[in-house]
Parts: C-alpha cells; structure tokens; sequence
C-alpha cells in the first residue's frame, strides 16, 4: 500500500515537472516571437538601412577626430557646473529621502501612514529626471537650479524606495531586543534601523550619485543647465571634433566617480561586512 | 480575574495558548510559576515553543488566550515599551548592533530610561556611561569596549548583550538559546557570571536551552514538549532525544 502511494505520488510529481518544462518553452517561444515582430516593426531588418548606417558610422567617427582641445576652458567649465548639479542634487534629494522612508517603514508606523509615504515615493519616482528637470525650468526658469532640483526629485523617490525596502529588512531580533530596553520610534531609527543599514544607505548614496553624473549631462538639452546644453550646441553646428571633446571629458569625470565610489566602498564598507 | 504574584514569584503563566496561525497551537494550557532571584532553565527539543513562550513572557507577543504576570503586574501588549524596568530581553541572535562599538550596545540598555535630547546625537549621560563600562568590566570584556560589535567573537557578544541587559537593570531577564553556539567551557563560564549576578543582584533569569549539560546551573528546570509543559520529564530521556 506504501508503494502503491509513493508511486502514485512519484508519478504526480513527474507530470507536474513536465507541464512546468512545457510551460517554460512555450513561454520562451512566445517571447521569441514577440521579439523577432517587434524588432521587424522597428525597422531591425531594413538591411539597405543597416549598411546606411554603418556608412554613417564611418563617416561621423572620423569627423570626430582627432578632438579639438580648444573647446576645453568652455566644456571643463561646463562640466564643473553638471558635477555640481549632480553632488547637491544628489545630497538634497538624500536629505528628504531618509524622512520619507522611516515615514514609509511598516514596522515604525501605522499602516495608512506608511503607505501614503510609500505612495508619494512611487509618484515622485515615476516622472523620469528629464520631465523633472523640465517640470523646474517652468518653475523656476533656465539654468542649473531647475536642473539640480530635478535630480533632487527623482533622488527622493529612488533613494526612499531602496531605504523603505532596507529598513523594513532589519533583522527583527536587534529590533525586538532595543525595543525591549525601552527604546521610543526614535530610538530605534537612531541607534537601529540607521547603524544597521550604513553599508547599503552609503552603497545606495554612492550608486545613486554615479547615476545622476551620467544623467545630469543631458539636463542642458531642456535648459536645465551643466554640460548638455554645450553639447546640444555642436550637435546642431555639426562640430563634431568639439562634441567628441566634450564626450571625452564626461567619460572621465564618469570613470574617476566610479574609482573615488569603489575607494569608498572599500574603506568604509568591506571592513564591516566581514 | 486572576490575582496578581505572590511575593516570591516573579514571574507566572496561567492557562496560556498562543498560535500563530489560526487555531494551530504553539502553545497549550501553559501554567507556570519562577522564584524570584533564581535561575530556571526552560529545556526542550527544537521546536517545541521555547522561543515562543520567552516572547509571550517578555511581552513581545500576546497570549490568545491566558495571561502573564510579571511582578505584581499583568502583562498586555499595549503596556510592552513600559515593562522595560522589569523585563530584560536577550534573544537567540543576541540583537546587536553590529556597526556600533561593545559600549555604544550597552548604553542602549539606558534608552528607557534617556530622553531624545542629547542621545539622538549619541551622547549619553556621563554616569550611564560609566555604568555601561563597569558592566563590560563586569563581563570580563572592558577592554573592547570601542571595538565595533562585528569583531568581536561569538563569546565576546554573549557577554555585551548580558553587559546590556545588566545595564538596563530589570528585574528578569528572559535569555533565549543565547549560549547554543558557544563550546560548553565558555557557556560554563557565561553562565557562572549569570549566576553570580542573579545571586548578587537579585535577578531573576529565565533561560532556554536545549543543551542537557548544561541544566545545571538552573536553580529550576522545566520541560516543553509539543507546546506543553511536561512535569517530572525524566533527564535520560532528554538525552536520549539528542536535544
């Protein structure tokens, strides 16, 4: 009778692992075929447009070099103004967003409160940087105030949604056992929920920051200030040995934040990790 | 209604059930009584709700039904935070704060007894501060005292989460496998040092362990089986359980 059982069991559980196998192909073979319909639609398979392309490829990279080193007392200005942009923009929107995660941690609040926070967080977080940076040129006219408070905005909702996420992820135990001293709310984000979460809080901060560099650099398109506006300029003129200068320079303010992130994250964060 | 403690009892359960989900018991008809300045060891296998009833004790969780007194007082959620000057809470994990230092973990032992104020800065009282040093002195450890929690090692923990909740100065202290992980010389000696203070102090400890070695130091010892407690549980079969 134990056989018979173990058998029949046995067998259930075969069946239900070949309809999963099944399951899984034709899900993969429907998302092939998506692709493949989709990219037609897009013109991925126009071959004439394609070699058009690579052509142009050709052309515009030899335009570009070498590039013209004169243009650099105007970009390196330029781009101090984008770095910034990016560094107060980034702060600012920190700033704000630890308030509003703690609002937003369920185990701190009551329920309703935390999910108006969570709410205003995922609004915020749902308008992209560029119709952030938009949104305050209206308000606030041309140039990089708009730009940095748009990067402040969308840092808010990014950073709140992450340190939501952390804070209610903090081990219960450290929690129950501060709470049983007789710790208040406050007690508990000071001496928990913020000690407990640096290492990500700083990775977060760091990433996010990286993050906004590249962003911000296109803020200048919408006349928010900082580098893109410069390189909006020699798009239009077709001056494309200036453009590959100004390219150049982002690439190396982008590449020298991501050493000075690593250097941080090695002197601050792996020691407490072990 | 049932009445409060008698004088040397300083902790009592009556008719207690607690499930986490619905009707599926963790705890059953839970009754017990634990003297006051005495070490109880509550032994059990994995499993059993030991955990589960250390927390309806500490207040952390409430009874479905029965209730909890503590001192002369009955334990009911709403009153948690306020249990602080009776109750000191110790679980399995230890709940440390590993980016802070030994001291800084100790001195949250005082939070209930601080305001916001300066502390949200963390600066503590002068003589908390020197209270919270004596107690790792105390421990044996007051030489780490700045070290960073996350270097320190398993036995060194154990003593500033006792180092804490000494310094929170309850009345009981409720410890939840805290010593599991340690090899049975360093337990041995932990629990010394926790039965020194239960003498000295007048505390009284309550402990869950599923270590039978080590049911010695308990000036009282109770079983838990299946969520029940089970009078008179012979100690060959504990052992031979392999808790």
């Amino acid at each position: 009778m134990v056989k018979l059982c173990l058998a029949f069991r046995h067998r259930i559980f075969r069946h239900s692992l070949s309809e999963v196998r099944v399951g899984i192909n034709l899900i993969a073979a429907a998302t092939a075929l998506l692709l493949v319909v989709v990219m037609a639609e897009l013109g991925f398979f126009d071959g004439a447009r394609l070699v058009r392309g690579l052509r142009n490829l050709g052309i515009l990279t030899s335009e570009m070099i070498p590039p013209d080193v004169g243009v650099l007392p105007i970009a390196g200005k330029a781009l101090w103004e984008t770095v910034q942009m990016s560094f107060a923009g980034t702060m600012l929107g920190f700033l704000a967003s630890l308030p509003l995660s703690i609002l937003g941690t369920r185990h701190l609040f009551p329920r309703l409160l935390s999910t108006v926070a969570r709410f205003v967080a995922a609004g915020v977080r749902t308008i992209p940087v560029l119709l952030w940076a938009i949104i305050f040129v209206i308000l606030v006219g041309l140039g990089p105030l708009a730009g940095t408070l748009g990067i402040a905005a969308y840092t808010v909702g990014y950073l709140a949604k992450i340190y939501c996420e952390l804070f209610e992820g903090t081990d219960p135990e450290v929690v129950e056992a501060v709470q049983s001293t007789g710790a208040s709310k406050l007690h508990l984000v000071r001496f928990v929920f913020l000690p407990e979460g640096a290492n990500a809080i700083l990775t977060q901060l760091l990433f996010m920051l990286e993050y906004n560099i590249r962003a911000s650099s296109i803020l200048g398109f919408v006349g928010a200030g900082g580098i893109g506006f410069v390189m909006q300029i020699y798009l239009q003129t077709l001056e494309y040995r200036r453009l590959a200068m100004v390219l150049l320079l982002i690439l190396i303010v982008v590449l020298a934040m991501d050493g000075l992130s690593a250097w941080l994250r090695k002197r601050f964060l792996l020691v407490a990790q072990t | 209604m049932s009445q409060a403690n008698g004088p040397n009892i300083a902790l009592r359960a009556n008719g207690v059930w607690f499930a986490y989900r619905n009707q599926d018991w963790v705890l059953r008809d839970i009754s017990l009584s634990l003297p006051r300045g005495k070490v109880t060891i509550i032994m059990g296998p994995s499993g059993t709700g030991k955990t589960t009833l250390l927390k309806l004790l500490a207040g952390i969780l409430s009874p479905h039904r029965g209730q909890v007194f503590v001192l002369d007082h009955a334990i009911e959620k709403r009153t948690q935070r306020n249990l602080f000057p009776l109750i000191g809470y110790i679980p399995q994990q230890l709940g440390l704060v590993r980016n802070l230092t030994a001291l800084e973990n100790v001195l949250m032992g005082a939070l209930g007894r601080c305001g916001h104020g300066k502390v949200l800065l963390g600066m503590f009282p002068r003589p908390e501060i020197e209270q919270a040093q004596s107690a790792l002195d105390l421990m044996g450890i007051g030489h780490k005292a700045s070290e960073k929690v996350f270097r320190l090692s398993g036995g060194e923990r154990q003593r500033v989460a006792i180092a804490r909740t000494l310094l929170q100065r309850p009345r009981v202290v409720l410890a939840d496998e805290f010593v599991s992980d340690l090899d049975l010389a360093l337990a041995s000696e932990i629990l010394g040092r926790i039965r020194r203070a239960a003498e000295e102090e007048q505390i009284t400890f309550v402990m869950s362990m599923h270590r039978v070695g080590l049911r010695d130091f308990g000036d009282q010892v109770l079983t838990l089986n299946h969520g029940q407690i089970v009078p008179g549980f012979p100690t060959q079969n504990l052992q031979a359980q392999s808790f």
